[in-house]
């Protein structure tokens, strides 16, 4: 499959010799709907190993910025750089779309993502969820697709459900499914969407133990979170988006512990009392 | 035939029966129901194949194709059944004939249609007059079933349609998030899903398919209602070898027996197959099965 090899070409590259070139790189990201213009330029980089927190009110513009790293929005101007690859375009009447569906689907297969309503495909069974995109996606058979899916299962702590339906589980089981999903790719990076938003309290802190879990190992992430416990606890880098602008980013303890802009400090007294 | 049948006069009690339900006309009696479950074997899958091309081609972003789609579906939907029966097979027949008239005997100067007659060469004609009876009988029979597939694929195509819209579009996205082809989202995620939310409606087609079977005869094809009508009928001595009275009553009894035995067939069939579709899923239908079910 081409996508295949394609991939590990990008792999090699990333894990090989130069650390420095980020998993992915965003660079001046515009976006807009119509006349609404969502993003105002951001540039946004997570390196190996780096957990990287989008934190903002509702209509910040982090989930689109997220969802432009996978290309699952197409941003109008800006550059989508994966592992030091830059995503090319071309032009299709007035819009802006990428030439090659391969790189897409090469960017899609390595960075892949969680969402806020877990996502799950409802026909599947939690292990077929698993091991769907391995097999029909990178080639992967169905026994080495089952191994692996089986010990991301585990992982996430829900071996034993592994022959029930999405709907059949708690909506902590669902996303625990879902980031073993993600997992089961084997991907660079892995991008979080309010991966908690959804969840009660009691099933939002299952879902963070893992996520935890996962930042510990050194797993290169970009999450999107209306929880600041958790960006403070997972983050290396926490971006601040305000009206689809960076308003402050840094270190977690200095965007925390020492915050500079009016915006962010109105934002996290707000989160706070809320 | 058995024997003893060859002086039915003679025969009475049991040997009456076995003989009066074995007669030929009795056999073509019988062989008309497997008539009708081959033209419901044939039409299903052919109005399926017609039914899904009908929506992609509603769905296809090619303007040409999509018209192509919408006209099909919207003027088969919009003009009377029996319309379509009745004009299917005489248009493609004549449709036939014409081009073969044409590729086949280009010598003959003159109109094809002369007043209200459709004349071809006789090298032209389908099946060929020279063809044995049974050959006549199936051609009619394909056209038949054709006509039924035409009519019944507009309807599927509008069921198969709404289906797949009714497809949440979270599913397919993610499935493009994971690197999923165009292709391979439509054959892993969509059309599965797609099942659940068609199937009432195409059960409802088959059950409809079922009963229209009865509408072959217009179509010449001489089907269990004919028979049932033709065998039951007061025969009298001077011409019939079994005479009875009015026995349609009997004969119809018969084939309501058989539509039900058909129905009930179909109707397991189609909620065992709903039940598949709904195992696990956050569904009203879903939520009464077993939650444990799949574990």
């Amino acid at each position: 499959m081409a996508s295949k090899s394609a991939r590990t070409r990008a792999g090699r590259k990333s894990n090989g010799f130069d650390d420095a070139i980020p998993v992915v790189h965003l660079k001046d990201i515009h976006k807009s709907y119509g006349d609404l213009e969502v993003i105002k330029g951001v540039e946004l980089k997570a390196r190996a190993g780096e957990v990287v927190t989008l934190i903002g009110s509702s209509g910040s513009g982090k989930s689109t910025l997220l969802r432009c790293a996978n290309l699952l929005e197409v941003p109008q101007s800006g550059e989508i750089i994966f592992d030091g690859n830059p995503v090319h375009w071309k032009v299709k009447g007035s819009e802006r779309v990428p030439a090659d569906m391969n790189e897409v689907r090469l960017v899609r297969t390595n960075l892949s993502m969680v969402f806020q309503q877990f996502n799950l495909w409802s026909h599947l069974t939690i292990l077929e969820n698993v091991t769907e995109a391995p097999i029909t996606v990178l080639g992967r058979s169905k026994m080495e697709a089952e191994q692996t899916g089986r010990k991301y299962l585990e992982k996430v702590g829900i071996v034993e459900k592994c022959d029930a339906y999405p709907a059949q589980l708690s909506g902590g089981q669902q996303q625990r499914a879902a980031i073993a999903r993600a997992l089961a790719m084997e991907p660079h990076a892995m991008l979080f969407d309010e991966p908690t938003s959804a969840l009660d309290p009691e099933l939002e802190a299952e879902v963070v133990q893992v996520i935890k879990k996962l930042a510990a190992e050194g797993r290169t992430m970009i999450l999107v979170t209306h929880d600041m416990k958790l960006a403070q606890d997972v983050a290396n880098h926490v971006v601040f988006l305000h009206q689809g602008v960076i308003e402050e980013q840094g270190n977690p303890s200095e965007v925390f512990g020492n915050t500079k802009s009016k915006r962010l400090i109105q934002f996290l007294s707000a989160t706070v009392t809320a | 035939m058995m024997g003893f049948c060859a002086d039915p006069a003679t025969v009475e009690g049991v040997k009456w029966w076995m003989c009066y339900l074995t007669t030929n006309t009795h056999i073509s009696f019988y062989k008309s129901f497997l008539v009708v479950l081959a033209l419901l074997a044939l039409t299903a899958p052919l109005a399926m194949l017609l039914g899904f091309a009908g929506a992609l081609a509603r769905r296809s972003g090619i303007f040409p194709v999509s018209l192509i789609g919408h006209t099909y579906t919207s003027m088969v939907r919009g003009v009377p059944d029996i319309v379509f029966f009745l004009f299917i097979p005489i248009a493609m027949d004549q449709a036939f004939e014409l081009t073969r008239h044409k590729i086949l005997c280009p010598e003959v100067i003159g109109p094809v249609y002369q007043g209200n007659d459709f004349v071809v060469c006789t090298a032209a004609k389908l099946p060929l007059s020279t063809a044995d009876a049974w050959v006549h009988t199936t051609y009619g029979f394909f056209l038949a079933a054709f006509g039924f597939a035409i009519v019944f694929g507009a309807f599927a195509a509008n069921t198969i349609d709404g289906a797949l819209s009714a497809v949440p579009k979270a599913q397919l996205e993610t499935a493009a998030a994971y690197g999923m082809t165009k292709r391979q989202t439509f054959w892993q995620i969509h059309l599965p899903q797609m099942w659940g939310f068609a199937l009432p409606g195409l059960s409802n087609l088959w059950m409809i398919l079922v009963k229209a079977t009865p509408l072959l005869f217009l179509l010449g094809v001489e089907d269990v209602v004919y028979w049932a009508g033709a065998l039951g009928k007061t025969k009298t001595a001077a011409y019939f070898d079994y005479p009875h009275g009015d026995w349609r009553l009997g004969y119809f009894a018969m084939l309501l027996v058989f539509y039900l035995f058909v129905t009930w067939v179909s109707e397991n069939f189609l909620s065992r197959m709903q039940a598949k579709f709904n195992t696990g899923q956050a569904t009203i239908g879903g939520k009464k099965l077993p939650q444990g079910i799949a574990r």
